[in-house]
């Protein structure tokens, strides 16, 4: 090891290329961040543009006391806040909420897994049932929801006369407190489930057939080649799905609107349903804007638990 | 041989990415100044600019009107167009369907407020109209009417007042009705009933046993709904008629006897063993198929009931209570000229808004539809003359206008979100058999803080 000897002056640049090289990387660099601009740069603006600037602007609104429409509005500071966790719709809002997601979250995947693995059967029409399964999804949920309002009527519907075939009477599916709350989560999986197996299915045409092969020489069966090899070979497609179709069923707002408007009394009114009824039909844009950011920390705070927590239990194959 | 370094793309460090999102974040922060103005006047409060010379302006060679087409009169109302349109070639009118319904049309008037995708005439409906006075996003259009010579005296006044604040008339109106007792006349023969309506809600109750006799099993003596724009509605009749009323201008009054009352028999018509009145996903359509044997609906439904109704249609006037007063609502909408558009385009709308509402256009659109002509002298004119001789169900909505209405209490009409307010409440008796002395007070506060947050700031 030899000290180091230099004086500021050795330091200095000496050799005539020196500073050419170094404008030359200057120049290089620029050129990159030019190059990166112009690729990255629009993806960004747009981000920008239409995510963290409402985002920012909702926090923002959640501070004014502030009627939809108006163009003036008084700053109330976190008083919103403090109105939505006292006021004494909260705890029926968030029960809904909670109990939608975990039903819809829960069904879908049980659902889709189960269908998933009909579809991946050789059966006849396979092709099509695919298609068929698939199609809900991509329907406008106003146009599925009405479509439903009429085989869920009572009086009138498809339901109502199957059940009846049966001796049974239909629930009052439009005015009673559970019902209609029921009606909403099966047209919501009838809708998503297909999704969820169509990605299902993908994952189940990635297990290695050779590690079907090997568990069937090894004498497993269906149920514990399913259990031990397939199920968490499906781990990451479970973990996808799982964030996917949880921010779905919090944001979910078009069904609702169709077929229940968020009654009766209140019991199909979700967190994000309130966000849209305070803010455009009472017009306490405000207080809408605190809901929307309760609701951005809630998805927020899911997420994040998501992968801190359920990523390490995930076999990637 | 030289070898060539590559110097690899920039990749920015997480650092820098931060760096970067916090410039965007300081760019949102900026573009949140875009926002309302805090602290400062403005909506209904605003001071007025100086009053527009309508005499020196050019109306606008294009304008935009936002309707729902109520009563399905979007061929009507296309007709209208193109009659005003021989009469001013130069005005052309862009007809949009924007929204199904009152509220879907103030839902998306609001969420335009402040951009340039506003229209020249909106469709204002009695719920609707006042909050966008508060917000400043309507004209009132006593100046340019007078410009243009618009007869207002000759507006049924019950329907132009009912868009008056301090003096100033801030719609006209439009497609207005009232509620209407519909009966089946054969249900009514079968159950040896006299050819009328029940005078009271009383004789309706007591007129229910033999009515309920002649509906299936899964019907009811009335049909009568309930849901936004309409529970708070008809609740207004039963509230009046015992003489209470939901408020006394601002202050709410659901906390009166009368009230009470009011609340206790809407809860006893769907709940209990002398219940006489039903839901269904469509009511109008339930009656027509006779699950209903009298209904309670707009008036805008008539022309609906005549044509689609395989039975002899009667109306008659809202049941009364014990106390005799004027207890019919007016409702229905008006068009408004949204305050931020040009002077030219103002006197556009105004010039199209005079001519939807002239004589014979109103009297044409009441006889289409079922609404309220809006001009006393179309009610009495030759037009309405010839449908009251040929369908009389017409007169019973026109006399019913002129004898029973009265101007609606300002908490449903008037806060922002108060008709919701008091139909989330009204469910609550209906649905849940909720007592009122446990409802009422939680409506009460609810409009209270609606009140004080959407509308006393603004005034």
């Amino acid at each position: 090891m030899t000290a180091s000897t230099a004086t500021p002056a050795t330091l200095a640049p000496t050799h005539p290329h020196e500073a050419q090289r170094r404008a030359a990387r200057r120049r290089k660099r620029l050129r990159n961040l030019g190059f990166f601009a112009l690729l990255a740069g629009p993806n960004i603006a747009l981000l920008l543009i239409f995510v963290y600037r409402p985002l920012l602007l909702s926090f923002y609104y959640s501070m004014l006391q502030w009627n939809m429409g108006s163009s003036v509005a008084r700053f109330i500071g976190f008083e919103n806040y403090v109105r939505w966790f006292t006021d004494p719709d909260t705890p029926q809002v968030m029960g809904t909420t909670a109990i939608f997601a975990v039903t819809t979250v829960g069904g879908s995947l049980v659902l889709g897994l189960g269908l998933a693995l009909l579809l991946n059967k050789k059966l006849f029409g396979r092709g099509i049932a695919r298609t068929v399964a698939f199609a809900p999804y991509v329907l406008s949920g106003i146009a599925v929801g009405m479509l439903w309002l009429y085989i869920f009527d009572p009086r009138y519907g498809l339901l109502s006369t199957l059940l009846e075939a049966v001796g049974l009477s239909s629930p009052q599916w439009y005015t009673t407190s559970p019902w209609a709350l029921i009606m909403i989560i099966i047209v919501y999986l009838w809708k998503h489930v297909g999704y969820v197996a169509l990605i299902y299915l993908a994952g189940l045409q990635g297990v290695p057939q050779d590690l079907h092969d090997a568990a069937a020489l090894d004498g497993a069966g269906k149920t514990r080649t399913f259990a031990s090899i397939v199920l968490p070979l499906l781990g990451p497609v479970t973990f996808f799905l799982l964030i996917t179709t949880i921010l779905s069923s919090l944001q979910s707002f078009d069904l609702i609107k169709a077929m229940t408007d968020g009654g009766p009394l209140g019991s199909t009114t979700t967190l994000m349903y309130q966000i849209y009824v305070e803010g455009f039909q009472t017009g306490r844009a405000g207080f809408a804007s605190a809901a929307a950011t309760i609701l951005f920390v809630i998805l927020l705070v899911i997420t994040a638990i998501q992968l801190k927590f359920m990523e390490r239990k995930v076999h990637y194959a | 041989m030289t070898s060539r370094r590559t110097t690899p793309l920039w990749t920015p460090s997480r650092r820098t990415l931060l760096q970067l999102g916090g410039i965007g974040a300081a760019g949102g922060l900026a573009a949140a100044c875009s926002g309302p103005s805090v602290g400062g006047g403005g909506g209904a409060g605003e001071e007025e600019g100086d009053a527009i010379d309508w005499a020196s302006i050019e109306p606008a060679t294009e304008i935009t009107w936002w309707s729902n087409h109520p009563g399905n009169t979007k061929e009507l109302e296309e007709s209208y167009i193109a009659a005003f349109n021989e009469e001013y070639p130069d005005i052309k009118i862009n007809h949009v369907t924007a929204g199904a319904n009152y509220d879907e049309i103030a839902q998306r008037f609001q969420a335009a407020s402040g951009t340039d995708d506003l229209p020249d005439l909106v469709i204002a409906s009695d719920v609707w109209w006042f909050r966008y006075f508060v917000n400043g996003q309507i004209m009132a259009i006593d100046d340019v009417f007078a410009h243009l010579e618009v007869d207002t005296d000759d507006y049924v006044e019950t329907l132009y007042s009912d868009y008056e604040y301090e003096g100033k008339h801030y719609a006209a109106p439009y497609a207005r009705s009232t509620p209407l007792f519909y009966y089946n006349k054969d249900i009514w023969t079968a159950a040896g009933l006299p050819d009328r309506g029940p005078e009271t809600w009383a004789e309706l109750q007591e007129w229910a046993p033999a009515l309920q006799a002649q509906v299936p099993a899964d019907g009811q003596a009335l049909g009568l709904g309930i849901g936004p724009s309409w529970a708070g509605w008809w609740f207004s009749n039963v509230i009046w008629g015992l003489g209470g009323n939901m408020s006394e201008e601002w202050t709410v009054t659901l906390d009166t006897e009368e009230a009470l009352t009011a609340g206790a028999f809407v809860r006893d018509m769907y709940n209990g063993e002398t219940a006489f009145a039903g839901l269904g996903s469509d009511t109008n359509a339930d009656f027509q198929a006779g699950i209903f044997a009298c209904l309670i609906g707009s008036t805008g439904s008539l022309k609906g009931h005549l044509d689609a109704a395989p039975f002899e249609l009667g109306t008659a006037f809202l049941p009364n209570g014990p106390v005799d007063v004027p207890n019919v609502p007016t409702g229905g909408t008006g068009l408004a000229i949204p305050s931020t558009r040009t002077p030219e385009q103002q006197l556009a709308a105004a010039m199209f808004l005079k001519f939807l509402t002239e004589t014979d256009n109103t009297a044409l659109f009441s006889q289409s539809t079922g609404y309220m002509p809006v001009r006393t002298s179309a009610v009495e004119g030759d037009i309405m003359a010839a449908v009251y001789s040929e369908t009389p169900q017409f007169r019973t909505s026109v006399d019913q206008l002129q004898q029973k209405t009265r101007v609606q209490d300002w908490v449903r009409v008037f806060t922002p979100g108060g008709d919701q307010i008091i139909t989330d409440g009204i469910e609550e008796l209906v649905l849940a058999g909720a007592n009122p002395e446990d409802v009422f007070p939680d409506v009460t506060s609810k409009l209270d803080v609606a009140f004080e947050d959407n509308v006393e700031p603004y005034l």
